[in-house]
């Protein structure tokens, strides 16, 4: 048995552990921005002006704003509102706001490429506007962002390394312990490399099968 | 013997496991304009940008100003600029402007200067009509106007013949008239030309014989006339079956 | 300590951040526009090549293969400088993505047009140089812009690396003044502002090559 393998075998539960925090994380933020993103985007189409003005400098400030600076204001910002939560809860939070602000931009962008005589007609059938946005606008700018919103899956996942950074106990964490310990930099990072890679194939897969279920043509938000 | 401009001796071309064109005759001498036409699929496409080498002959000779084109070694870029191509979907370079469209060749091939390119360019887009036009870019023109534009661009070059793929087949009728007048006025000026076309007109009225294509070969060469009513080979009659006879 | 002088502290960073964004643009740029022209060729093992490269610079995150040149290397004896392992982390992986857009933009410039030229009796590179590469260019435009600011914004690995930018000066900073909160609001404001700026500029250069009616078909 190679050292290098027996290493991977020592070394195995660590790593397990990291995992299992990078795909929860994962899977977590992914479900809350596309819930906040989809809350956001309909808060664009709000009838409140300062209400829609907000909205989109929320949105303007954190599509321009780099995600390391979200999740240490998380990191720096909750405490001092009162809340002290662990790395897990920071990174939601960071994450989420994050991610709510780009799904709520594709979902804009498609809905731009809506026909308007669609929401009219909606409209004159006598639906209420949270109506029309439910059954018209929702579902279509749904499908034709499926492309941009499952990039930001892919996105998300390998983001998550930075939550390394505050502290987060992910696969990255761990692989950075492991290196600190055994000094064998190279091979660790190039087992997370090859880790993260595969996960990503697994969820491009996946994507490619849900975009061909149920994506609109003529929309690729990339 | 008058030597002819382009002459095709047994023209061949497979595509994997399909022939397009079964041996193809056909003579084209300056100053002439042949019609060439016949059903979706007959090949006539083909051929004609057989002739100017866009695609390769499987086998068979073409030969352009007496010589072989088809043989190895041929300088294949001289041979293209002699020859002016019209394309059915206009294929003018959006990213430019008319006047540039028409002096790219110009300036980067015949190698003229800026200033004398214009100067050319002005000359030819008056002749169509275009000269107004020419800041315009080619999404600002109508398709007779690309149509024109395009016809210039090819002519601009001084070729010794001009080829014109179904130049009429994506135009309303009326931008149809248009373009048919500046064919017209070519064929008035002696241009060689070799057409592609299903525009019966631009057949009978703007051309010195009608070549037949069918199924990857010539069936017929004659004038339009004796093509278009009762011919005595069914396939011919079957064909133009229903051609009015127009003024 | 007025937040207007945090701000002032932070912005001596700033010109580390613009400098490690537009090296790392600008190797992306070279990367990507020679992996989308390779890539025209017919050879087979080379297409494979490229294509694991985008494969791969795509789907690692810019951390671990920052962390891999810069502090696993030097296990195989290579050391790589902070500004450099910038350029092989963030800088290749700008230009994988910018590969896969000018590869896009490629193949949305008309066939047709591009046969009209051969027609005309321009070579191959002719016909490239002035026909596919001002079309494509600016097809290229909103994926370029969209990838530029996405290196700003992950521009701020480069303080894992010793690079003295912004964030570095923020963590330095918050120990000191114990006034996190303002600090990271002032590196946001502070990015924000270099965001818009980039976007400026990369709006305007972009209508001033802007043709009316271009569009892919």
């Amino acid at each position: 048995m190679t050292p290098f393998l027996h290493d991977l075998l020592a070394y195995a539960p660590q790593m397990l552990t990291g995992l299992k925090n990078t795909v929860l994380l994962m899977a977590v933020i992914s479900v809350t921005g596309f819930i906040g993103g989809i809350a956001v985007f309909y808060l664009t189409l709000g009838s409140g002006k300062a209400c829609r003005k907000w909205t989109e400098r929320y949105i303007s400030f954190f599509i321009g704003t780099p995600l390391l600076v979200h999740l240490f204001l998380m990191y720096y910002g909750l405490p001092e509102l009162g809340l002290r939560v662990s790395p897990f809860w920071v990174s939601v939070v960071g994450f989420t706001l994050n991610v709510s602000a780009y799904n709520a931009r594709y979902l804009m962008t498609a809905y731009n490429g809506l026909d308007p005589m669609e929401l009219e007609a909606a409209g004159a059938q006598g639906f209420t506007a949270p109506e029309v946005f439910r059954f018209v606008i929702l579902p279509q700018a749904l499908r034709l962002s499926v492309p941009a919103l499952t990039n930001q899956v892919i996105q998300n996942l390998k983001d998550t390394s930075v939550a390394f950074l505050i502290q987060y106990g992910d696969f990255f964490s761990q692989i950075q312990e492991i290196a600190s310990t055994n000094f064998e930099f190279f091979k660790a990072y190039l087992t997370a490399g090859l880790v993260y890679l595969a996960l990503v194939s697994v969820i491009v897969a996946a994507a490619r099968v849900l975009e061909r279920r149920i994506a609109l043509p003529g929309f690729s938000a990339t | 013997m008058k030597m002819a401009l382009i002459e095709v001796k047994n023209l061949v071309k497979r595509f994997d496991d399909k022939t397009v064109l079964k041996g193809v005759n056909v003579e084209l001498d300056q100053g002439q304009v042949k019609v060439i036409m016949g059903a979706s699929g007959c090949g006539k496409s083909t051929l004609l940008r057989c002739l100017n080498l866009l695609v390769q002959p499987t086998s068979g000779q073409v030969i352009f100003k007496g010589e072989d084109v088809t043989r190895p070694g041929v300088d294949v870029r001289r041979l293209r600029q002699q020859i002016g191509f019209v394309f059915q979907h206009f294929a003018l370079y959006r990213h430019l402007t008319v006047q540039d469209n028409v002096t790219l060749g110009l300036t980067k091939l015949r190698k003229m200067t800026a200033r004398q390119a214009e100067e050319k360019a002005f000359h030819e887009l008056e002749r169509v009509g275009m000269f107004e036009h020419r800041h315009k870019y080619p999404a600002q023109l109508s398709g007779g106007q690309k149509q024109r534009a395009a016809i210039v661009r090819a002519l601009a070059m001084d070729p010794a013949v001009l080829f014109l793929d179904e130049p009429t087949s994506s135009l309303d009728p009326e931008m149809s008239r248009e373009v048919v007048t500046v064919i017209n006025r070519l064929y008035l000026d002696n241009v060689t030309m070799f057409c592609v076309t299903h525009d019966a007109f631009l057949a009978k009225y703007i051309s010195d014989s009608v070549v037949f294509m069918d199924e990857g070969r010539v069936l017929e060469e004659d004038i339009a006339e004796r093509l278009f009513y009762d011919h005595p080979n069914p396939r011919i009659r079957e064909f133009f079956l229903g051609v009015i006879d127009l003024k | 300590m007025t937040f207007w002088h945090i701000l002032r502290v932070l912005a001596a960073g700033a010109g580390y951040t613009v400098l490690v964004t537009l090296v790392c643009i600008g190797t992306g740029l070279v990367v990507g526009l020679a992996v989308a022209l390779l890539s025209r060729l017919r050879w087979r093992p080379l297409r494979i090549a490229l294509f694991l490269f985008t494969y791969v610079f795509r789907g690692v995150p810019v951390l671990v293969l920052l962390f891999m040149v810069f502090f696993g290397l030097p296990g195989l004896g290579i050391r790589v400088p902070p500004l450099m392992s910038m350029v092989l982390s963030l800088g290749l992986i700008c230009g994988a993505y910018l590969a896969e857009v000018f590869r896009g933009a490629m193949n949305a410039v008309s066939r047709e047009e591009v046969l009209a030229a051969e027609a005309m009796g321009m070579g191959r590179v002719q016909s490239f140089r002035y026909v596919v590469l001002p079309q494509m260019l600016r097809f290229s435009a909103p994926g370029m812009i969209n990838e530029f600011t996405s290196v700003l914004k992950y521009s701020p690995f480069a303080y894992t690396v010793g690079i003295p930018e912004i964030m570095k000066e923020a963590m330095s900073l918050t120990p000191v003044i114990l006034r996190g909160l303002e600090v990271y609001l002032a590196v946001g404001i502070i990015y924000f502002g270099i965001y818009r700026a980039f976007l400026f500029l990369f709006k305007a250069l972009e209508k001033r090559f802007r043709v009316p009616g271009l569009a892919a078909d």
